[in-house]
């Protein structure tokens, strides 16, 4: 039997562009706790977790991942448990 | 509500220390926003707690939370129902015995009541300066409280 993919098009012609996963500033969630989602989620060190942290802060936005459209939304959904501000797109090009 | 050190680690866990009223309180809390979560998750009040995914892509955005709203759901359900449970358990006391995982569940449910009355009151970037004759006070101030809270829980268990 022959296998038909599910998806075609957009991820045949744009399959070496990754997804990423970004979190976008907040007035709500606290420094720390971003922080500490962000070490627990992706299992980063506290430099590395804060450096994206401040990044979030200051420039409004940080990519805290990348990779698969699945593995994405897999991170996607666990900062949205957590409760943080997170979405995905196609890596900029 | 009361200002002393409120997470302690002890030996094999955790030790929360909250006068009962405040433990009233967020068990009251906890359990408003479980109910009224259940009865519509969609609710513009609790846009934080089920953002969107794809923020440019509606068409993408609509199939991920087809596929992943429920889970997202009970997820929020399974740490607001044993928070409650938690909280509830031998309410008279002052103090209170958690794991690790307890204390993650506290965690995210102190943050998600945050994210609520965060939005509810329009809370902007800079910390709300609010008087007492403002009607909105008390919410301020448990907003506040909330984040004292939640700044206590991340210290602690980070290992600061």
């Amino acid at each position: 039997m022959r296998t038909v993919p599910e998806v075609i098009g957009e991820e045949s012609t744009d399959v070496d562009r990754p997804w990423v996963v970004i979190v976008w500033n907040d007035p709500i969630n606290l420094m720390s706790y971003v922080t500490f989602v962000l070490q627990k989620v992706f299992g980063y060190d506290k430099e590395k977790a804060t450096k994206l942290m401040l990044d979030v802060h200051h420039k409004g936005r940080a990519v805290v991942s990348s990779g698969t459209r699945e593995r994405c939304e897999f991170d996607v959904y666990r900062l949205h448990e957590h409760g943080l501000w997170a979405t995905m797109q196609r890596e900029d090009a | 509500m009361g200002r002393k050190d409120p997470l302690q680690r002890t030996g094999d866990g955790f030790q929360l220390s909250l006068p009962a009223e405040d433990r009233r309180v967020i068990v009251d809390l906890v359990a408003q926003l479980r109910d009224a979560v259940v009865e519509g998750a969609g609710d513009e009040r609790f846009r934080r707690l089920f953002p969107a995914a794809y923020h440019a892509d509606p068409e993408h955005d609509a199939e991920y939370h087809r596929l992943m709203h429920e889970e997202l759901l009970a997820s929020r359900l399974d740490s607001l129902n044993r928070a409650h449970e938690l909280l509830g358990r031998d309410i008279h006391s002052t103090t209170l015995a958690m794991t690790g995982e307890d204390i993650d569940s506290l965690m995210k449910v102190v943050n998600d009541l945050r994210l609520v009355l965060g939005t509810l009151l329009d809370v902007r970037e800079d910390e709300p300066v609010v008087t007492e004759d403002d009607p909105a006070f008390p919410q301020f101030h448990l907003y506040s409280y909330l984040g004292w809270l939640l700044e206590w829980i991340i210290r602690v268990r980070m290992g600061d």
